[in-house]
């Protein structure tokens, strides 16, 4: 499940109001956030969480709920 | 009964000529093909046996067409196929790390000795005055797509987007692949492999959208790629100067059209004939000259090799410089386009032409918030109007970035351009068309036809779907007997089996 922090901050980057992010919504789906957009919402995150991640670790992600778990991983360790 | 002149005749037919490759569109092409699905269908139930029939095929379908170059192919698939291997068995990040590396040295190493070796004697003599001799090399026919399809697989087993396979036959079917070998689709080995052990079953539909796609192609390459090419294209870029710039510019749509329907007809083939055999190979093109901006053409144009450069290249650039912020898009963009320009070919004019695409692109990106901006403070942001002046600018860009693509001297690129803007004489037109009615109505059959919305295609396949199998046979027939009033003397190959 996506947590209300994640879902605020990539809605502030991305501009919107709202939008109903499920575990396996893709970039792609959600407006504004292509290949270009998807360096900032990155870095948005990991300023607000205050987590760093490998380039590998986000080339893997699929979904929004693979960024959910990546971020909790940080945040547990 | 064969005597001895005639056996030597077809013995001579079905050995390598590099300058007769089995291109989909020949006549000897289309025979093998029968027969080999006749015999890959008969081996439905014997997965074995009909594996090893295909791979058999495909080797002898490159052999055809490069010799004994085809060891390459071959040498390419052991490669990867075990550092694919060794990297997915490595715990040590390092260790998988260092295959990774190593294994991108061998591909590009390769690839790079056939492809741009003597582009780099000609720079060295350039620089030093130096006089190195060219060496004597033969490029292996689809090296750059068949090396990237491979190089997919290890990034996608390194990435842990996919299990490696444990079957060498396999993953010889996913690279040796004849539909695609040559020209694409650069299939994605995640998407393709899994294909591979399952029984092939054509449904209706499956039926009506690959003999749809066939019929497409043939005719874009044939009826207008090859047609336009031949009897005006090339005439004007030969000597632009004994033409007006009102022909000089139609030259520049015309070769747009031409590579269009030469390289997604090439494409359109491939899935269609993959298609029959069962396997599903990815899009290639989508309306391209629909697009709304560069970024937009990109998502449309050659998107195999887009996606392959966004995932594989791109991105790892972009999160590497992420700190950088915009920069990081900014110069991941550039280095990307750039050698997306080396990858068609060893030459300043691709070299230029992916230069010129990164400019656009990093162009739109810093421009693209004031855009926005003023769009929404004249009230025409999404209107119909903004949407045709952006395909108008969009496609016109396009356009002359493949003016730099086809001509190689950049003084026979100035003078197409000096006609234009000093000795246009539009008032030509109706002597044009009087002239020309068979390259005119072709050229604007062909973007008509391109401009139309989603649903014509959608339709036509339906009814392709709809028709009774003799129908289909019919059909067929008669697109062949069309394209071969139009098929000239000597074969066109395919403008990007030179990549």
């Amino acid at each position: 499940m996506i947590s209300d922090k994640l879902r605020k901050v990539i809605l502030s980057e991305l501009d919107l109001d709202d939008f109903d992010f499920q575990d396996e919504t893709k970039a792609t789906e959600v407006p504004g956030w292509d290949s270009l957009n998807h360096v900032n919402i990155i870095i948005a995150v990991e300023k607000h969480f205050g987590i760093k991640f490998k380039s590998l670790e986000i080339l893997r992600l699929k979904n929004v709920g693979d960024l959910q778990n990546l971020v909790d991983s940080k945040l547990n360790k | 009964m064969f005597d001895n002149f005639q056996l030597s005749r077809i013995t001579d037919l079905l050995q390598f000529n590099p300058d007769s490759p089995l291109i989909f569109s020949t006549g000897l092409f289309i025979f093998l093909f029968f027969g080999f699905l006749l015999i890959y269908n008969l081996l439905t139930k014997y997965k074995n046996a009909r594996l090893y029939f295909l791979i058999f095929f495909s080797v002898y379908f490159y052999y055809k067409s490069a010799g004994y170059l085809a060891s390459i192919l071959i040498l390419s698939a052991v490669i990867n196929f075990y550092f694919g291997k060794l990297i997915s068995t490595s715990t040590k990040p390092g260790i998988r790390r260092l295959f990774l590396i190593v294994s991108i040295i061998a591909n590009l190493g390769i690839l790079s000795y056939f492809k741009y070796t003597n582009f780099i004697i000609e720079i060295i003599n350039g620089i030093q005055s130096a006089q190195i001799t060219p060496l004597d090399i033969f490029l292996p026919i689809g090296i750059s797509f068949y090396t990237f399809k491979s190089m997919s697989y290890i990034f996608d087993v390194y990435m842990e987007m996919m299990e490696p396979t444990k079957s060498f036959r396999d993953f010889c079917v996913f690279v040796f692949f004849f539909p695609n070998i040559l020209a694409g689709p650069i299939d994605r080995a995640s998407e393709f492999i899994p294909q591979i052990n399952k029984e092939p079953f054509l449904t209706k539909e499956d039926l009506g959208k690959a003999l749809f796609l066939i019929i497409l192609g043939l005719i874009k390459k044939i009826v207008i790629a090859d047609y336009i090419s031949l009897n005006f294209v090339d005439r004007v870029f030969d000597f632009p100067l004994r033409y007006t710039g009102f022909e000089n510019l139609v030259a520049i749509y015309g070769y747009t059209l031409q590579i269009y329907c030469d390289f997604s007809g090439y494409s359109d083939m491939a899935i269609g004939i993959a298609l029959l055999m069962g396997f599903k190979l990815m899009d290639n093109f989508n309306s391209p000259f629909k697009a709304v901006s560069i970024a937009d053409f990109w998502r449309r144009w050659h998107i195999s090799l887009s996606s392959w450069l966004l995932d594989y290249l791109f991105k790892p650039l972009q999160m590497k410089f992420r700190n950088l912020r915009q920069f990081s898009n900014v110069i991941g963009l550039f280095v990307t386009f750039l050698l997306c320009g080396l990858w068609h070919g060893a030459g300043w004019n691709f070299i230029f032409w992916g230069a010129l695409h990164g400019i656009f692109m990093s162009f739109s990106l810093m421009i693209k918030k004031p855009k926005e901006f003023v769009q929404k403070k004249l009230h025409i942001h999404n209107t119909v109007g903004l949407k045709f002046l952006q395909r108008f600018i969009t496609f016109n860009l396009v356009a002359f970035s493949f003016l730099i693509f086809r001509l190689r001297s950049f003084d026979t690129i100035y003078e197409v351009i000096d006609q234009i803007f000093s000795f246009f004489h539009g008032e030509i037109l109706m002597q044009f068309l009087e002239k020309m009615p068979l390259i005119s109505g072709l050229l604007i059959l062909g973007y008509l036809f391109h401009f139309m919305p989603d649903k014509v295609e959608i339709y036509i396949k339906k009814f392709i779907t709809s028709l009774p199998l003799v129908g289909k046979a019919i059909l067929l027939a008669l697109v062949i007997w069309i394209v071969a009033q139009f098929k000239s003397a000597d074969m066109q190959p395919f403008i990007y089996f030179q990549f």
